[in-house]
């Protein structure tokens, strides 16, 4: 506790007085810890912790949901993905209100089980996420899986986006707080293009509240002695070459390709699909899946919400039409997109 | 044996499984009437609560929806500062239901209301078919008699809230035991009647305010009172009791206990000047062990948490059913 005051009591005394900073996390999970624990609270007014686009269920393409929906319908299907992917909104509803045959897993290895227990189902895990969740689905591939088993993929790549946002002109990013558990995967390596091509000080940092307060510290030291470099306070987890195993079992299984992000867009080599080789896994390929045209809201302003460009309240839909209950639009959808806290905290 | 579509049909089955199952396990002489309606003492002024019980599994560890359903009950009554005395209950069952799990849920829903001081005095069985119900679903009607009216409009700024115990445990049982988890863990639900617990706290003036923190949570009971007082709330992060391994588990899932249900944990408001008393009446309770004081009753709207961090968190109603986050 101590600590964390010292951290805050730092925090104040070495954020500029003259200007805003806007610090922004790429993760989900760091997303969860600076609103569970009140961490926006604790700093000065200036300094802003934005979300980008880290909250992997607000990305998710629409077409991809509702892909996973209509084969959660057909009889010989039982279709297996995470908790927090059953209530996103899509135009024909949510996969726990519109879908048909669903379990949720924790973990890729559990579909292992439900496809042995099934056999004369068709198992289709919808494997949705950043690198965290690519090396488990990997390490599921490499395990050997059952004939009646087959991936949904709609696996995104983190550096890539941040890249996106920084070769945007508009984008009034100060500073990247890079994401703890991807870096575990990746390296901490991954992330030195920021500081060194962009000139934005970037630090890797963990899930606790401590250590996201210490990478706000060191960001805030850089910044006041005019330097952009490439630091990690998560050194217990992430080494600078990754989990170089993890990366060998992903491309393995993977390659990388443009994909859609929900609100976004199309982003060349921003995301995963499985390799023409294991076409027998792939349900987009087996299922003979359809890209679902994506609709886009009119009035919704996420793509520059999740880019950092503009704030919830600029969007005229915002409270308005799009709510928690009914999002219109990616960045309403989950607790961690920018707008649903927007909602809840503001 | 197993429940068969006839032993909802009115005849002679049904006849069978009333008196050789219910009325062997619910032993109160109200009931053997066997009558249309049951007779009962009146009293000047009664508390009437009803509640449909549907939990999925029907056994899971800590409980039963036998206990569960006399339980919940038993506490909606007593947190209206009322005390328990009857209780009708009602059962849809599916056929093909075996009698053993049956008569373990009958004995249990006898157990807990003997526990409870409670008499189990009417009640309904039908029998759907086979995959119209999962089992068995409870309806249980409660009357008591009441004793002290308790009401959010009592509350004021300055009051203190109090938690009767740990927070989180049912829900985090109820998650493991439908298997949606690979966890091994010692969680049990809290299942239990709270009366015992409760009533003697019906002598204190300061007493303005009672509720079980059921579905939605500790944070959901506070969120609401709080709207219903127009009022707010500060609570302390560090002083709501939740047990070690259930942190651990709602770490790993990214679920927040204070959003998790309970089935034997109270929020009680009380004056600041008779909360010590209440804090110590209800920890010489085996069931108010772990009470604490968790925050207090604010003047400005909003219901806000101080975090172990420092910062401050704003709670809101629950809005769906927690789920996993992915990472």
């Amino acid at each position: 506790m101590d600590r964390i005051r010292e951290l805050v009591n730092l925090i104040h005394s070495l954020a500029p007085k003259d200007k805003k900073l806007k610090i922004m996390n790429v993760c989900g999970s760091h997303e969860h810890t600076i609103t569970y624990s009140g961490l926006r609270s604790l700093m000065p007014k200036n300094i802003e912790l934005v979300p980008g686009p880290g909250c992997p269920v607000c990305v998710c393409s629409e077409s991809d949901i509702i892909n996973a929906i209509n084969l959660s319908k057909r009889d010989d299907v039982i279709l297996a993905t995470y908790g927090d992917m059953l209530r996103v909104p899509t135009k024909v509803g949510s996969i726990r209100s519109s879908g048909g045959n669903y379990l949720m897993v924790s973990a890729p290895h559990e579909v292992l089980k439900v496809a042995l227990e099934n056999p004369q189902k068709k198992v289709v895990f919808f494997s949705v996420g950043f690198e965290t969740t690519t090396a488990p689905t990997a390490a599921l591939l490499e395990m050997g899986v059952p004939d009646n088993l087959f991936i949904l993929t709609s696996q995104k790549l983190t550096p890539e986006i941040m890249e996106v946002l920084v070769n945007d002109s508009e984008v009034g990013v100060d500073a990247f707080v890079a994401p703890g558990h991807v870096s575990a995967i990746v390296g901490s390596k991954a992330w030195e293009i920021f500081p060194k091509n962009y000139g934005i000080p970037t630090v890797v940092a963990g899930f606790e509240p401590e250590n996201l307060l210490l990478a706000i510290v060191k960001i805030l030291y850089q910044i006041k002695k005019g330097k952009a470099e490439l630091e990690n306070v998560y050194k217990g987890v992430v080494k600078p070459e990754g989990n170089r195993r993890a990366q060998e079992l992903i491309y393995k299984y993977f390659y990388k390709t443009s994909v859609n992000w929900r609100g976004i867009g199309y982003i060349p080599d921003s995301g995963l699909e499985l390799k023409e080789e294991y076409g027998y896994l792939d349900a987009k390929k087996v299922f003979n899946l359809p890209e679902i045209k994506e609709e886009k809201v009119p009035g919704c302003i996420c793509h520059e919400i999740v880019l950092g460009k503009s704030y919830p309240t600029d969007c005229k839909l915002f409270k308005k039409v799009c709510t928690p209950r009914n999002p219109k639009g990616p960045c309403m959808v989950s607790h961690e997109g920018a707008c649903n806290i927007w909602y809840r905290f503001s | 044996m197993k429940v068969e579509i006839g032993h909802g049909s009115g005849g002679r089955l049904t006849r069978e499984l009333i008196e050789e199952l219910f009325l062997k396990h619910f032993d109160f002489s109200e009931l053997h009437t066997l009558s249309d309606a049951t007779y009962l003492q009146g009293f000047e002024k009664i508390a009437i609560t009803t509640d449909s019980y549907v939990v999925q599994p029907i056994f899971f560890p800590g409980g039963d929806i036998g206990k569960l359903s006399v339980s919940g009950t038993v506490n909606d009554l007593t947190v209206s500062g009322s005390i328990p005395n009857y209780i009708t209950a009602s059962f849809i069952l599916e056929e093909g239901l075996d009698f053993s799990e049956l008569e373990r849920v009958v004995s249990s829903m006898a157990k807990t209301a003997k526990e409870a001081g409670v008499k189990i005095v009417a009640g309904d069985t039908k029998v759907v078919e086979r995959g119209k119900c999962d089992k068995l679903y409870i309806n249980t009607t409660g009357v008591g008699r009441v004793v002290k009216e308790l009401s959010p409009k009592l509350v004021e700024p300055g009051d203190l809230i109090i938690v009767s115990g740990s927070v989180g445990e049912h829900g985090i049982s109820i998650s493991l035991a439908r298997e949606e988890f690979e966890v091994e863990t010692e969680v049990k639900s809290d299942c239990a009647p709270l009366n015992s617990l409760l009533v003697p706290l019906f002598k204190y003036e300061g007493l303005k305010f009672m509720r079980d923190a059921t579905r939605g949570g500790l944070a959901t009971v506070v969120v609401e009172l709080a709207s219903c007082a127009n009022l707010g709330a500060l609570l302390y992060e560090e002083k709501i009791p939740v047990r070690e391994d259930v942190k651990f588990i709602c770490d790993m899932l990214g679920y927040d206990p204070l959003y998790l249900a309970n089935e034997g944990k109270a929020v009680i408001v009380v004056s600041k000047e008779e909360a010590d008393s209440v804090l110590k009446e209800l920890r010489s309770h085996p069931l108010g062990k772990e009470a604490s004081v968790i925050g207090e009753i604010t003047g400005q709207s909003g219901v806000f948490l101080k975090t172990k961090v420092g910062g401050l968190r704003r709670l809101e109603l629950l809005d769906e059913d927690p789920l996993p986050r992915i990472c």
